[in-house]
Order: C-alpha cells, then sequence, then structure tokens
C-alpha cells in the first residue's frame, strides 16, 4: 500500500502501524474497482457473484465502483498482457492514494502463464500487490476472505499453513 | 484417412459439389478434406457458397516454417444440411492468394489476422485491419508464420462517418466486473451509427504457446482460453486430436462430456439472463437470476468437482465421472429458480419494452456474417451442431432445435430460455445411460499417423466451437487452431448496434448476445 | 412488483453467514493438495513436478517446493500419486505477502 510514513520505526512497529491505518480507513467501508488484464472470464463471473443475493458484499461494507477515482482497492485479474500495461497503469494511477492492489487468481500470481512476448505472467511486476488471492477461479467466499484480509478484519491464515499430510489433522 | 473417389455413393448432393472441386478428396468419418490449388481457389468458394446448407465456419493457414515452403490456406464450411464438414486447403506461394471475402463476407476478420502471422493477403488489395497484435508489433514479434511486408491498418469505422456524426475509443478497461474491451463508437450524440472492436489489449498468444506441447498439456490451456465456454472449447480440441490419432473415447465418457456440456450451457444462459437485467436495471430480477446462477455453479461443483466444469473434458475422453446422485438432487431445485425467474421477467413489461427491437439481427446478417448458435437461432437460422453434425451421444439424443425469428434481444433471450430446458431435458435422458470416466488411449502397437490432423467440433453455449490440430510423429502440436464461437458472433455484434440503438442499448445487446472477449482476443 | 416481491419472502434469506459462520457449501470447491512428506522421494517428486502445468511445483535438493499461488487445484498431481497429494481442503488462501504462498515440504521418503 502506498504513502505511509514509517521512518523511524521498527518493522514490526510499522506493521502493526500499517494495519492500523489500513483498518481505521478501510475497515468499515471499502470501494473496489476491478481490472481485467487478460483472464479468461471466469474470475469476472466469480467476482460478479460477490454482489449477487449468496455473498451479498455490501453487508460487509464492500462496494463496487465504476469510477477508479472513487475506489480504494483495486481487484486486478489476468496475467498482465503485454499489450495492456499502459491501460493498467493508468487505472492504477488514477486511483487517489491511499490504494490497495489485490492480485486475483491463478494467472495474477503467476500461475498458468509463464512470462513471454505476449504476456508478464502475473502483475507482479507492474503493480505493486497487497493482496493475493491465489485459486482458478477463485470463489466468491475466497474472494470474500481475500477482501477482509486486505482491511485487516481477518488474519493471514495461509501463511501459517504447511499443506503437509503428517497424519496429524493441523 | 483415406483417399476416396468424388462420388460418394448415397450422397449426390456432395457429390455433386465435390466433383471437378479439387484432387484427392480425403474422408475421415463425416470430415472431407480437399486439396484447391490457389488458381482454383475462387470459383471453388463461389461453389461451396452456394450449395445448400454451406457455412463458411472458419479460415485459418499454417506455415510450416521453412523457407520458401508455401502458407496453407485453410477454410472449413459446415455443411449443415449434409451433416458434414469440408476442408479446403490450398498452398499460397508468394503474397497473394484470391480475394474471400468479397464472396464470403464473413471471412474478412479471418482475412485480417492471416495477414498479421502469415503475411499474405487477399489479391483484392482491400485494407487490412489490425486484429491480435498491439499497434507496436514490429517484424520481430512472434508470429504462427512469417510477418507482414507492411504492418496492417489500425481499426476504422467500416461505414462512412459524415455529417454531425463523430467517432471516440471506449473501454479498454469498462464497468466493474466485466472483461476489458475496446472499441470505437461512432455517433451523432445518442444514436449509435457504428461500432468497431478492438481486440488486441487482451491477446494471450494462446495458438502460438500450444507449438511443441502434448494435446494433454494444451488441454489445460485451452480450457483455460475461454473460461466461460471450457467444456465446449475442450471438446473440440480434444475431439480434433482424437481424430488425428484415430482415438474413440468410450460412450459413458461421451455422456459424461454431454452432460458436462449441458450443465455449462445452463449456467451461462442464467448468466445472461442475470446480465439483461442488469442492463436494463431490474436489479430485482437480476437478484433472482443470480440465485439461479450461483444454485447452478454449485450444481457443477457437486456434480463434476468444479463451479466452472474445468478438468472434466480430457483426450480420449471425460476425466471425471459425474455425481449421479448428487446431480438428481440438486439440479431440479436449481433450474426451477432460473424458470420461475424467467417466467416472471416474460411478464414484466417494462423489462420487456427494454428488449423488443433491440439489436435487431436480420436472417441474412446472420447467413452473411456465418453466425452461430443462440445468436444465429433467434434470426431464424435453424443450425445447431448437436442437431447437424451429431457426436454421441447427441445422435441417440438430439435436441430440439429452439428458433426465433425476430432477431432481436428478445428473440435472444427466449432462444436462451428454450434451451435451457431443453438442456434439463437432455441431462435427465442422457444421465440414465451411465455416464463415467474414461480415456481412450492409443493401442501401443498402432503406428501414430506422421502428420496426423483432425477437426473437432461441440455446440458451446455460444454456438459452434472449432478446433482443428495438426501433430508431429512424436504426437506433439505443429498447429493448434481454435476457434470458440465468439470469433464469429462479435461480427454480428457491431452489425447488431447499429439497428437503430442509443448508447444505453449497448449492454443490452451485449448480454443478449453473452459472448466472451476471452473468447475472440486468444 | 409484488409477484417479486411475494417470491423472495417465501424464499427466504440465502446469503451465506460467513464470515461469522461456516459457509456449508465450501466444501464443494476444488482446493490446492497437501502432500505427504514420508512417500515423497527424489523421483517422486519430480514426477509430480513434470505433471503440474501450472509450474506451481518444483523441486529444490531434498524439498518440494509448491507455490500455492500458482496452483490452479486442477488435481493432476493428485491422479499422478495419490497416496503423494490429497485435497487440502483449504480455500481461505488470501495471503498479504507473495513468500507466504511459498511452501517446501521435506522429501521423507526412501527410495525402493
Amino acid at each position: 500500500m502506498t504513502s505511509q510514513d514509517t521512518t523511524g520505526l521498527t518493522a514490526a512497529e510499522a506493521s502493526a502501524e500499517l494495519r492500523r491505518t489500513v483498518a481505521r480507513l478501510f475497515g468499515r467501508s471499502l470501494h473496489i474497482r476491478t481490472l481485467d488484464t487478460g483472464s479468461c472470464a471466469a474470475c469476472e463471473q466469480e467476482i460478479r457473484l460477490l454482489a449477487a443475493p449468496h455473498y451479498d458484499l455490501n453487508r460487509l461494507g464492500f462496494f463496487f465502483t465504476p469510477a477508479p477515482r472513487h475506489a480504494d482497492l483495486l481487484m486486478v485479474t489476468g496475467p498482465m498482457v503485454r499489450a495492456f500495461e499502459n491501460a493498467a497503469r493508468k487505472t492504477y494511477e488514477a486511483m487517489p492514494d491511499p490504494k490497495i492492489v489485490v492480485a486475483t487468481g491463478a494467472c495474477a500470481l503467476g500461475g498458468v502463464y509463464q512470462p513471454d512476448p505476449f504476456t508478464h505472467g502475473g502483475i507482479g511486476g507492474t503493480l505493486p500487490v497487497d493482496v493475493w488471492i491465489p485459486g482458478c477461479p477463485p470463489s466468491p467466499l475466497a474472494l470474500l476472505q481475500g477482501l477482509l484480509v486486505a482491511v485487516g478484519r481477518l488474519a493471514d491464515k495461509v501463511k501459517d499453513l504447511d499443506f503437509s499430510l503428517n497424519g496429524t489433522p493441523r | 484417412m483415406t483417399t476416396v473417389q468424388p462420388s460418394l455413393a448415397g450422397e449426390p448432393g456432395l457429390s455433386e459439389l465435390l466433383t471437378g472441386l479439387g484432387r484427392d478428396v480425403a474422408r475421415d468419418g463425416r470430415v472431407l478434406t480437399v486439396q484447391v490449388p490457389t488458381a482454383g481457389l475462387e470459383p471453388a468458394v463461389r461453389r461451396i457458397a452456394a450449395h445448400r446448407g454451406a457455412r463458411l465456419a472458419d479460415v485459418f493457414a499454417s506455415d510450416p516454417g521453412e523457407d520458401r515452403t508455401p502458407v496453407t490456406l485453410r477454410l472449413v464450411w459446415g455443411l449443415d444440411g449434409d451433416r458434414g464438414y469440408l476442408i479446403t486447403e490450398s498452398p499460397v506461394d508468394g503474397e497473394r492468394y484470391p480475394s474471400l471475402s468479397e464472396i464470403a463476407p464473413a471471412a474478412f476478420a479471418e482475412e485480417c489476422e492471416i495477414y498479421e502471422q502469415f503475411g499474405i493477403r487477399p489479391a483484392s488489395g482491400r485494407p487490412l485491419n489490425r486484429v491480435a497484435l498491439p499497434p507496436w508489433a514490429g517484424p520481430e514479434w512472434p508470429r504462427l508464420g512469417r510477418a507482414p511486408a507492411e504492418p496492417p491498418e489500425d481499426v476504422h469505422a467500416p461505414h462512412h462517418v459524415g455529417g454531425h456524426a463523430f467517432e471516440f475509443p471506449f473501454g479498454p478497461v469498462r464497468q466493474v466486473a466485466v472483461e476489458s474491451l475496446y472499441y470505437g463508437l461512432v455517433t451523432s450524440g445518442e444514436e449509435l451509427v457504428d461500432l468497431y472492436l478492438f481486440t488486441w489489449h487482451k491477446h494471450r498468444g494462446v495458438e502460438w504457446r500450444l507449438r511443441g506441447c502434448t494435446p494433454a498439456e494444451a488441454l489445460f490451456f485451452v480450457e483455460r482460453t475461454e473460461g466461460l465456454g471450457a467444456v465446449g472449447n475442450a471438446w473440440a480440441f480434444a475431439a480434433a486430436v482424437e481424430a488425428a490419432l484415430g482415438l474413440e473415447p468410450p460412450p459413458q465418457a461421451m455422456a459424461a462430456r454431454a452432460i458436462a456440456l449441458e450443465l455449462e450451457r445452463l449456467y451461462n444462459h442464467a448468466a445472461a439472463t442475470a446480465a439483461l437485467c442488469q442492463s436494463t436495471g431490474l436489479v430485482i430480477g437480476q437478484a433472482a437470476a443470480e440465485i439461479a446462477l450461483e444454485r447452478l455453479l454449485r450444481v457443477n461443483a457437486a456434480v463434476f468437482g468444479h463451479r466452472f466444469l474445468f478438468g472434466v473434458v480430457g483426450i480420449g475422453g471425460s476425466r471425471r465421472a459425474p455425481d449421479l446422485a448428487a446431480l438428481r438432487r440438486d439440479l431440479p431445485g436449481a433450474y426451477g429458480e432460473l424458470r420461475r425467474a424467467a417466467d416472471a421477467l416474460l411478464t414484466t413489461n417494462s423489462f420487456l419494452d427494454r428488449l423488443e427491437a433491440t439489436g435487431v439481427l436480420t436472417e441474412e446478417a446472420a447467413r452473411r456474417l456465418a453466425l452461430v448458435g443462440p445468436v444465429a437461432r433467434a434470426t431464424g437460422l435453424a443450425i445447431d451442431t448437436r442437431a447437424d453434425h451429431p457426436v454421441p451421444p447427441y445422435g441417440e439424443f438430439p435436441p430440439d432445435v429452439a428458433v426465433q425469428q425476430a432477431g432481436d434481444v428478445l428473440a435472444r433471450f427466449r432462444v436462451m430460455l428454450t434451451e435451457a430446458a431443453e438442456s434439463v431435458r437432455l441431462i435427465g435422458e442422457i444421465g440414465e445411460t451411465g455416464p463415467g470416466a474414461g480415456l481412450a488411449v492409443p493401442a501401443d502397437d498402432a503406428a501414430a499417423p506422421p502428420g496426423g490432423t483432425g477437426l473437432g467440433w461441440a455446440e458451446s453455449s455460444r454456438g459452434e466451437s472449432l478446433a482443428w490440430v495438426a501433430l508431429d510423429g512424436a504426437g506433439r502440436i505443429t498447429r493448434a487452431r481454435l476457434r470458440p464461437a465468439a470469433v464469429r458472433n462479435w461480427r454480428g455484434f457491431d452489425d447488431a448496434c447499429r439497428s437503430q440503438n442509443v448508447f444505453t442499448d449497448i449492454p443490452i445487446i451485449e448480454a443478449s448476445f453473452w459472448l466472451t472477449v476471452a473468447g475472440t482476443s486468444r | 412488483m409484488p409477484l417479486w416481491t411475494l417470491r423472495g419472502l417465501r424464499r427466504g434469506v440465502v446469503t451465506t453467514r460467513y464470515p461469522a459462520r461456516p459457509e456449508p457449501s465450501a466444501r464443494l470447491l476444488p482446493t490446492p493438495p497437501a502432500f505427504q512428506p514420508d512417500v515423497l522421494t527424489r523421483d517422486l517428486a519430480d514426477r509430480l513436478v513434470a505433471v503440474c502445468p501450472s509450474d506451481a511445483l518444483a523441486r529444490d535438493g531434498d524439498a518440494l517446493v509448491f507455490d500455492v499461488g500458482a496452483c490452479t487445484a486442477c488435481g493432476r498431481c493428485q491422479a499422478e500419486a495419490p497416496e503423494a497429494a490429497a485435497s487440502s481442503g483449504e480455500f481461505e488462501l488470501a495471503a498479504t505477502a507473495r513468500a507466504h504462498l511459498i511452501k517446501r515440504i521435506p522429501l521423507g521418503g526412501r527410495p525402493a
């Protein structure tokens, strides 16, 4: 996330300060702008369902907006097709600070497509990402969890998972 | 593939067409391939185009890659009346080949794409638009063949812009949670005079990437070319590979594929219904359709393990067996939601008023542009790959082809609703035949045909999805051609928008087409 | 309009209670695999790496490196070696750092 001045703090203090800021600014209401950098359209379908009755992201204080000026969070899908880079940067720059970038789906995270002349194979090199949501496509539930993690209302659970079957339940 | 004489016993119409068309008619099931020398291509195209029930399904090229070997131009025709496909192959020596779009206007978009990728162009010298590669793509940009001598033109309005009309580009970043799409609008204010698409901003180079892949590796990318059409496109691709390798999937696997295909059709039509409601501002209808859509996606997850049915189609058959108990338990309720939402919508006049006479496509336009799927069927054109080119199990369980006449948004909506009901019926009947997983593999002692090629097709929710592959002696892909239905039908979008519509009609028309940008920008 | 309202009221609330309560439909979702270190030999790990279409697996010496972010939960690794990989059941995978999604699974299997 941008525009956080953490000079003079230790890393742990800075991290805690950042979390508090995020929760204060975005914890209760957040506007989301979506950005398709070359997806297969399945991620978009799951994102559309966030506003549908089964998930209703509005009840959690999240709202979609078509205006980058009004948005706090940029939800990015697709592997960043190189021909799209300019449009992606302009959309990011049109959003005022502070803002959060969420890389959504395996393509945006670097899976599926490897870097080649057509795509970057992920958005990480083009935009500064704050939260990563895996999935192909990530279900609306996974998207909700990701948004709540982005505003600090849910913890980053995956960092403590080891994806090891050791015979004992995690 | 066996070489047969042009006269085919019992098929007088076809044999008459083929006589004198070219040399070497090869036949692989219901796919005929004929070599047509470039000099004879124009009269050949005229003859085929005049044949009853012939439809230009695709035009593409392949380049063996060695210097001075000719590029092969292929035209794929759906002979819908004769239940077959006809592929003409013509070697193009040098830069020019006979103009196809003068006789078959549907070929124009492909002529542009072929110029960008292979550097060969129609003899007419008509300006060709940029399609897949961005404006800064120079000669060194990766292509399927050789770079063109001169770069293509930037897309311009196909029709004359005069009077008070002006043009401006729109996109590619658009409304919330819709795909990026960049198009040019020509307007005199509110009225839409013209609309043309730029498609290079999402082009991922899938066909370029598939070269050198094994068919199984490629299938992973084919599914993710157009995620909302994963089953249809994967089926067409797998069928093309199976034709090239001489594989016959086991019947229970074909039944499983068909159930997945019909489930895909169902959820797409529900999603289109929701999009139609959203585009007309009927929020409550949108909510009702979205409830149906979510329930249908959960049916997919329960039955096949993935909400969008990724991973079902395999090379040689089906990788997953459907959970029939879950299907019987969950599908009726999910479809019931869609049915109730549709019934309420069809009695909501404020909604119907926005749909009637909006985005009109005539049957003549659908024929001229060789459109497919519900978009074509809504104009009165009764084409459906499941009925016209049946593969198991559709031979035994043919669908009732849903047709409307008006060609407007309402007609497309009605076609989708009728098809949804048909899909539920088909799922029920095919579900009784014991669908399951199963993959046919080449027998150990069978020699893989060197340079095997194959054509595959499936009726995806958007229409006929085609694929063609060429495999080398090791079974790896030398050329994969993917032609989802969106490639054909986006051509009709321009026409539909032009017919006396205003800006606010564009989302409604787009929802009624229910295409994807990914399906064409691949 | 009353038609719609009546229908809606009759159907009741379909909205998930997540995150306040667990969502039952989550068990239908495909999830990334979890690996069994005890059976993973170098050979088996290499087979899994070869079969992954999304480059989510790599072998680094005696560890299988699993990039959860690149995983599409396609199930090919599980189909290749069901004794070595099974669905983790985890769908709450959002990470605040990319490194949180890179997992090292030690190869604890003994070669035959």
